[in-house]
């Protein structure tokens, strides 16, 4: 009898599962696949932000040929096999007619394998190892520089300015983090730069010290960080407390240039660089609009993550309003004809090297100043003179 | 009789499921949970048959896995010859561990388990010649319907559930309960308990290297956190178990899917029936629901089952 109801019981929850399944009417539907629980969290919810406000925007204008463009936000907690789900839960039952988001690579490669097996097309907007947009897919498009380019005006005030003989690089272990590392060391090795050391920790880490402690004693003329947000504040937290003091301290973009690594850190982030591949002074039509509309309306201040999540948006509606159906193959095909301004840059997807559908930029670097994030190279394009030498013990008040 | 009744029905029913529910989406919750299904019970018989609790199953888990994604990137060799091979290499870990760890009893075992699997994630981290570091492997799905994959996870899940009935029902599961009453006890009885215990850790370790094979096959994305997670993968397999009701045969299978069931109603919030804001209290709300379980049911929800007809339904316990 027992039994029965053990039998009955697992047959009631598939039911159900089955039975919950109601989905609301029309409009286009596009999928956007976001962190939005987890470590990266915080990363989803300036993107959300950011893909919500142009929805907004977009329709407010009329929106796709007269039809609502509605972003359904799913959360991938940051997990790849998550992302993968949720990107199925999007094509069959939501029906979408294309993906956008995806935040970190893990996720967005997961996802941009559901995609390109289904031939739904997936624009990328941060997911940034080479791999996303090298393998071959044609149904992946990428908004963003690919991770091997984020280091590009890193590379340029390297030899121009800081001249450094020996580097160590610092990365978490994912994705992201060791694919920037590993083309970050490429760089070094062509500018003639020793590195010394490059070494992968475990993300979320709660004590750096003890690499710190070796990168101190190998003294290297710079440090490079490729970190997500509580690892950078982190890591420059404790470099201040051990005085680790090289000539400069470069972040890998990521968690460097977010608002909360200003605050975490405090004043261990003042004078840190960071490559960035936006920053709201630039002169794109309606970079600084952006920025204050953000900064108006959810009283935080918004970086290049959000300028990707906005342009992506505008991108994805552009695409649909030169679609000749919502078919996946005439919103492939015009995604691919793509040539557009955007708050984030130029975006016209194109084929280079090994890429295919990725979108070329150029990228940047920014300092901490004063608290705040000043762009300082291309030196033509600067808010701020590029502070160097930096005095740290001075700088960290000791 | 009644019994053969409902298997039979339970039967034809899995056999007929994927005809009804026709959204890939439901059908992927479905084939996630009989994935679930084997874990769980492979590390019931483990640990709530033998009374070893391990905190390591992402171990096996992950060999499985890795194995078949080596195997494919490797050496160009089919996915599915490595879920026949995944088992047996996670079995061969099994048996390595089970050599060091069985010298220890109680937390110490757990313990043990719990830094080996951690061990294997941070070496399938490093070793990146072989399982390319994080960067994870990726392969091609054989088939874009969920339906081949249903009927294999089915079968897999059936198995282990029959095999782990056979060997309850064998004088095996006899010594296994012994051991975990009362090692001493049973060791003064004649039975070689390092012996038992590691034939209950081979066929725990076996199956669920299979599920991590079948992992691999399916989702055709792994990479170290995430078969290798202590969180997601050691302890959800001991949540599998405990919700659904330790050293009970169906138990981990009821527990499999009230588990993937409700990560997935508060992940969606509520398949999108409630505020978006519910998602995000999600983990909270869910760490509640196990303590509650935990406490109120400590028997799991197959084991303490009189106990919630008389509370819940206001029913007489017929069985």
């Amino acid at each position: 009898m027992r039994r029965h109801k053990v039998v009955l019981m697992s047959m009631l929850c598939i039911m159900g599962l089955i039975l919950f399944g109601v989905s609301p009417a029309a409009a286009v539907k596009v999928g956007i696949v976001l962190p939005l629980t987890g470590a990266e969290a915080k990363f989803g919810e300036i993107k959300k932000n950011s893909f919500d406000m142009a929805a907004e925007e977009i329709n407010n204008k009329g929106g796709i040929k007269g039809e609502k463009l509605e972003l359904i936000v799913e959360d991938d907690m940051g997990r790849p096999e998550v992302g993968r789900s949720v990107a199925e839960k999007l094509i069959t039952k939501d029906k979408v007619v294309m993906l956008g988001g995806g935040y970190s690579s893990s996720c967005t490669y997961a996802v941009a394998g559901v995609a390109q097996q289904n031939s739904v097309p997936f624009l990328v907007s941060t997911g940034s190892a080479d791999k996303i947009t090298t393998s071959g897919w044609d149904y992946v498009f990428r908004l963003n520089p690919p991770v091997s380019e984020y280091a590009k005006a890193i590379e340029s005030l390297l030899s121009e300015v800081i001249k450094p003989k020996t580097a160590v690089i610092l990365h978490e272990n994912s994705l992201f983090g060791t694919s920037g590392a590993k083309s970050f060391e490429e760089n070094c090795q062509r500018l003639g730069i020793k590195v010394l050391l490059r070494q992968g920790y475990e993300a979320g880490g709660i004590d750096f010290k003890p690499v710190l402690i070796g990168v101190k004693q190998l003294n290297p003329d710079i440090v490079y960080m490729v970190s997500y947000i509580m690892d950078a504040s982190l890591l420059m937290k404790q470099a201040k407390e051990l005085k680790l003091t090289p000539k400069m301290f470069i972040g890998g973009a990521a968690g460097f240039t977010m608002p909360e690594f200003k605050k975490n850190a405090g004043v261990a982030s003042e004078k840190v660089i960071s490559a960035t591949l936006w920053h709201q002074v630039l002169r794109y039509p309606g970079a600084m609009d952006y920025y204050n509309k953000y900064v108006k309306r959810f009283k935080t201040e918004t970086e290049y993550h959000g300028a990707e999540a906005y342009a992506a948006a505008y991108v994805i509606a552009d695409a649909l309003k030169r679609a000749k159906s919502y078919s996946r193959t005439d919103i492939k095909q015009a995604l691919s004809e793509t040539d557009m301004m955007t708050v984030f840059g130029p975006v016209k997807f194109i084929s280079y090297k090994n890429f295919k559908n990725q979108n070329k930029l150029p990228t940047y670097v920014v300092q901490w100043i004063d608290g705040e994030l000043e762009l300082v190279w291309p030196a033509n394009l600067a808010t701020k003179k590029f502070v160097y030498p930096v005095d740290w013990l001075k700088t960290w008040k000791y | 009789m009644g019994k053969n009744l409902a298997y039979i029905i339970l039967g034809v029913f899995s056999v007929v499921l994927p005809f009804i529910v026709t959204s890939d989406y439901y059908l992927h919750l479905i084939i996630i949970a009989l994935m679930w299904v084997t874990i769980g019970s492979a590390w019931n018989l483990l640990a709530g048959y033998t009374g070893q609790v391990s905190f390591g199953h992402a171990m096996f888990f992950g060999i499985g896995a890795y194995t078949t994604g080596i195997f494919v990137t490797k050496l160009g060799i089919s996915a599915w010859w490595g879920m026949a091979f995944g088992g047996v290499f996670a079995m061969l870990i099994g048996l390595f561990v089970g050599w060091v760890c069985f010298r220890l009893r109680g937390p110490y075992f757990a313990l043990a388990t719990l830094a080996g699997g951690e061990i294997f994630r941070l070496i399938a981290t490093n070793w990146e010649k072989l399982t390319e570091g994080m960067v994870g492997i990726l392969i091609i799905q054989t088939f874009t319907s969920k339906m081949p994959y249903y009927y294999i996870v089915l079968a897999l899940a059936a198995l282990c559930i029959y095999v782990i009935h056979l060997v309850m029902k064998s004088k095996w599961g006899y010594y296994f309960v012994s051991i975990r009453e009362n090692q001493d006890a049973a060791e003064s009885l004649g039975i070689n308990s390092t012996l038992y215990k590691n034939i209950s850790l081979l066929i725990s370790s076996f199956f669920t290297g299979m599920a991590g094979a079948f992992y691999m096959n399916y989702m055709a994305f792994i990479d170290p956190h995430v078969v290798f997670s202590l969180h997601y993968i050691s302890i959800m397999a001991i949540l599998v178990g405990i919700v659904g009701g330790v050293a009970t045969i169906m138990g981990p299978a009821v527990g499999a899917f009230i588990m993937v069931g409700l990560q997935e109603t508060f992940r969606s919030a509520l398949f999108g029936f409630a505020p978006a804001w519910t998602s995000e209290v999600h983990a909270l709300v869910f760490g509640l629901l196990v303590i509650f379980v935990i406490l109120f049911l400590p028997n799991g929800v197959v084991g303490d089952w009189p106990k919630i007809k008389r509370n819940v339904f206001r029913m007489k316990a017929s069985s």
